[in-house]
């Protein structure tokens, strides 16, 4: 609970540095689309990697303007990524990070994203928990809005549950 | 399900979610996954005079994240033990972190490999 760490993991048949280019510089093409893990509305920005170590992963929308989610912290191809991250609902100083590994393994590589950081945002934070209503047009732009109605609703149940 | 979402209030997990916003009270729920614990012990444990945990302890019981019992040994001894079930149901939320990064990694892998096959021909 102290430190709150999200590590996922993948293995892929193909070599870490097709796998670093794909991840990169191909993101729009198979990062999900919609309301659920686009960025911000109306959900049909197109994301770009800044290449680079002084790079940035930004959604671009049709109409010019943009959206940063994140600087580039480490850019080494074929093996190692860390970037900031940010959701539009934070505010200016809050932000997490995201690690992403590329490591050989027999036939391909394993990916590895690791996003730490949710503990430094504050308690009732909108993306730790829309749930409270209050920042309903937050949680509107928010990236797991679905995901936290889905948990409101395993609360309520349980609570229901529990009487 | 975005359109019928309404304005509800849930002042539980609020509290919860402040009771959480501290380091002493992170540091008393780790130490009572370990066993329950009466708040002198708590106090010695993380440095706090009696009063200041006397606080902390009440902010985490209106948190519903402990809960205060009759010691096993001694029934005059009230000591503090973890209420799981708020715990469980923040594990859920950092779950669904989880479950979007295993989305995206597994349209990932589908892109990542048909690419790779590609370029090898």
């Amino acid at each position: 609970m102290t430190n709150e760490t999200v590590t996922v993991s993948i293995e892929v048949a193909a070599d870490p540095a097709i796998a670093f280019d794909v991840f990169t510089s191909e993101i729009d093409a198979w990062w999900l689309r919609g309301p659920k893990h686009r960025f911000k509305p109306p959900w049909n920005g197109c994301l770009r990697f800044e290449p680079g170590a002084s790079g940035r992963l930004l959604e671009e929308y049709a109409d010019g303007s943009s959206f940063v989610i994140g600087k580039v912290q480490q850019w080494k191809p074929g093996e190692r990524l860390v970037l900031s991250w940010r959701l539009p609902v934070f505010a200016e100083n809050e932000t997490t990070e995201v690690d992403v590994r590329f490591e050989a393994i027999e036939g391909g590589t394993r990916v590895s994203v690791e996003h730490r950081g949710w503990h430094a945002l504050r308690a009732d934070h909108p993306a730790r928990h829309g749930l409270a209503g209050r920042d309903y047009e937050y949680m509107k732009a928010g990236l797991w809005a679905e995901n936290l109605m889905a948990l409101r609703a395993r609360l309520e149940r349980g609570r229901v549950d529990r009487r | 399900m975005r359109a019928t979402a309404k304005r509800v209030e849930r002042p539980e997990l609020d509290a919860t979610l402040v009771a959480l916003a501290d380091p002493v009270r992170r540091r008393v729920v780790d130490l009572l996954k370990v066993q329950p614990r009466r708040a002198g012990e708590l106090a010695e444990l993380l440095g706090q005079r009696a009063p200041a945990m006397s606080k902390h302890l009440k902010v985490l019981r209106s948190g519903a994240l402990i809960e205060a019992v009759n010691g096993s040994d001694d029934a005059r001894v009230r000591v503090y033990r973890l209420r799981p079930e708020r715990l469980e149901e923040l594990r859920d939320w950092l779950g669904d972190v989880r479950t979007f990064w295993n989305d995206q990694l597994g349209a990932f892998k589908a892109r990542v490999e048909a690419q790779s096959k590609a370029r090898r021909r």
